[in-house]
């Protein structure tokens, strides 16, 4: 397979985001998280803190309406740009991994796709979430909490499947078992077996 | 209550925050309604048949009316016209953006205008609220936006006031005729409208009001939209827009076709072809002319929007066969007190307000027997509140970013092409333009009708 894209869904604090990078690294190819807002923030003359404002969050739906494709949500703009983006990259051949934007469902038309998810013990997340963000543990909790609810609205609002659901995924993985290094190896592993097939 | 207006107000409630959750198409969700409507309301609970048959109004196709029609008539039920005419329509607009008439059109009156930003905002103003009394307001705004945004590249000018103006006057425009926005479609065929009779009483007020507004944004935006380039613009750099045209004979043919349209709604009244048999002689002709392409232009057809249609008037057929629709006349006129002017301007004002934040045509739709039943028990001219009925949902729906189908696609395109519009930068310019544009037609209602 000469072409290969990462998909990484994650669960907030389970390292999802830490092993993409290493993994990109690993493979040497180019990682799009906070490249695709920096992206968007040219495209439409926004700041780039203004884009990560709308990055990966549902839209309200009582003040947003659809009609014919067309959305009046910024939020929902930005997720399509962000999916075209990702569309026009995949179809120009390129490898690469991207972290969310629902990539393991708009991008399951190519064949070139490897899709995981992430997960982790709450223990685990919390220790980690703790740590980066320095907070209380009841704060890393709710913070985690927060995190993910948002995540899983985001995603449930543009596909179809649920976000998380093992079959939407071709591996699924629990971080806090093996620790993120192995975990890092076991992908790594995996992606050459997917790759070499 | 009895339980199948019970039935029948669940069903329509259910309906409504189905189609705002957006989580499943709107289509399915009239349709579902529909067949609910059919079976629970009028199968189980009221076991009428015959109020089936009357609600999906399929005998109407048989009868001379719904092809030519003499005197006026009121219809209940699924309102095929409306359905046959939108059909209809959209296969003639499917044929001139495809021939290029649109971008055409825009470009060249760009050029006319000899590309000055002013002149540009002004007379896309104008263009905007001209189109959209004879073609819906998303294809006017859906290439109008794009052209906006080109100029704006080309012209080093801010695009997003000049979307904003054009939004609102596409719906301003749509006021003026029956066939400009779906509620009028609905209002006009439900209760034997003609076109000219919405020209000679809606369309006055949205001339004046069209006036007002032009005035009121070049005031507003005017600093806005002042392009870098001052008034050295270098003609030679931009498009020629005979470039627009695909194919000059589908160009000519999608022209023709589209005047026939104009004077065949401009003189329904006279040749008494009902908007039925307009919108079917457009479609047949465009698909006779087009050729080899007349499957491609059929597979265009919006046909989700036309079976959202479909069960929208079944689901509110059972709140007017139910007689829920009367008890909500009733509550108006006893809230009102029997004053007809406070009478009125509930309907105009909730109209708007309603229309603002909910889909118009489901409101429209539900409003027609309400003031059916009004006038019938108050005594109120129904023409009168047809008027306020109609101008309240056109325009309201201008207020805010979800208020009509104009406004999500002009916010929309503008997002894409790096100018996104929130509630706060829509509303601050859009919502005052409205109550002006509200407050007028109040006035005009007062002083005309009563």
């Amino acid at each position: 397979m000469s072409q290969f894209i990462i998909s990484i869904g994650r669960e907030f604090g389970s390292a999802g985001r830490a092993i993409a990078e290493e993994l990109a690294k690993r493979f040497n190819i180019p990682i799009y998280d906070r490249h695709l807002i920096t992206e968007i923030a040219e495209k439409t003359g926004l700041t780039p803190e203004e884009v990560e404002k709308y990055n990966e969050a549902p839209k309200l739906k009582i003040l947003s309406r659809r009609v014919n494709g067309y959305s009046n949500s910024i939020e929902d703009n930005i997720a399509e740009m962000q999916f075209e983006f990702l569309d026009e990259k995949a179809k120009s051949g390129e490898s690469f991994v991207v972290v969310g934007r629902c990539a393991e469902t708009k991008l399951r038309k190519y064949p070139a796709l490897i899709s995981l998810f992430i997960l982790g013990d709450m223990e685990e997340k919390i220790k980690r979430v703790m740590k980066i963000y320095e907070l209380s543990e009841e704060d890393a909790k709710s913070f985690i909490a927060k995190k993910d609810k948002k995540r899983k609205r985001y995603h449930n609002y543009h596909c179809s499947g649920h976000w998380g659901d093992s079959r939407l995924y071709d591996l699924s993985i629990n971080s806090s078992r093996l620790g993120i290094d192995k975990t890092i190896d076991i992908l790594e592993q995996y992606i050459n077996s997917r790759i070499n097939k | 209550m009895t339980a199948a207006q019970i039935f029948a107000v669940i069903i329509f409630v259910a309906m409504f925050i189905m189609i705002v959750l957006d989580k499943i198409e709107r289509h399915y969700v009239t349709l579902g309604s529909g067949i609910l409507t059919l079976t629970v309301v009028f199968g189980i609970c009221l076991r009428d048949g015959k109020a089936i048959w009357d609600t999906l109004a399929i005998k109407g196709f048989a009868t001379k009316d719904f092809w030519y029609q003499v005197t006026e008539s009121e219809s209940k039920g699924i309102n095929w016209a409306t359905i046959l005419f939108i059909a209809g329509m959209m296969v003639m607009v499917e044929g001139m953006a495809k021939a290029g008439f649109f971008r055409w059109l825009c470009m060249k009156i760009a050029y006319l205008v000899k590309c000055k930003t002013i002149p540009i905002f002004i007379t896309f103003m104008i263009m905007s609220a001209v189109l959209s009394m004879f073609i819906d307001s998303i294809t006017v705004i859906m290439f109008l936006a794009a052209v906006t945004i080109e100029l704006a590249q080309l012209l080093k000018f801010n695009p997003v006031p000049m979307i904003l103006a054009e939004i609102f006057c596409a719906n301003l425009g749509g006021s003026a005729t029956m066939c400009g926005d779906p509620p009028n479609i609905i209002v006009g065929t439900s209760l034997g409208f003609s076109f000219f009779d919405f020209l000679t009483n809606t369309g006055l007020v949205a001339g004046i009001s069209l006036v007002v507004s032009v005035i009121f944004f070049y005031f507003v935006f005017r600093k806005e939209i002042a392009s870098e380039h001052g008034s050295n613009i270098d003609m030679s750099k931009f498009p020629n827009p005979s470039e627009a045209i695909t194919n000059k004979k589908d160009f000519a043919i999608s022209s023709v076709i589209f005047g026939m349209a104009v004077i065949l709604l401009i003189t329904h009244a006279t040749t008494h072809l009902t908007v039925a048999t307009i919108g079917l002689f457009i479609a047949v002709i465009t698909l006779l002319t087009s050729g080899k392409h007349a499957i491609e232009l059929l597979k265009k057809v919006d046909y989700k929007t036309l079976v959202f249609f479909i069960g929208l008037f079944i689901v509110v057929g059972g709140l007017e066969e139910t007689g829920i629709l009367e008890l909500i006349a009733d509550f108006i006129e006893k809230i009102s007190g029997g004053n007809t002017m406070l009478m009125i301007a509930i309907i105009l004002w909730v109209s708007a307000i309603a229309s603002a934040f909910v889909d118009n045509i489901p409101f429209a739709a539900t409003m027609v027997p309400v003031i059916q039943s009004l006038a019938a028990t108050s005594g109120v001219n129904l023409n009168t509140l047809a008027w306020a009925l109609s101008i309240g949902t056109d325009i309201g729906g201008s207020a805010t970013p979800i208020g009509a189908s104009a406004n999500v696609v002009g916010t929309s395109v503008a997002a894409k092409n790096g100018h996104p519009i929130g509630w706060g930068k829509y509303c601050r310019k859009l919502a005052p333009a409205t109550i002006i544009v509200l407050a007028i037609s109040n006035v005009y209602i007062i002083v005309r009708y009563l």
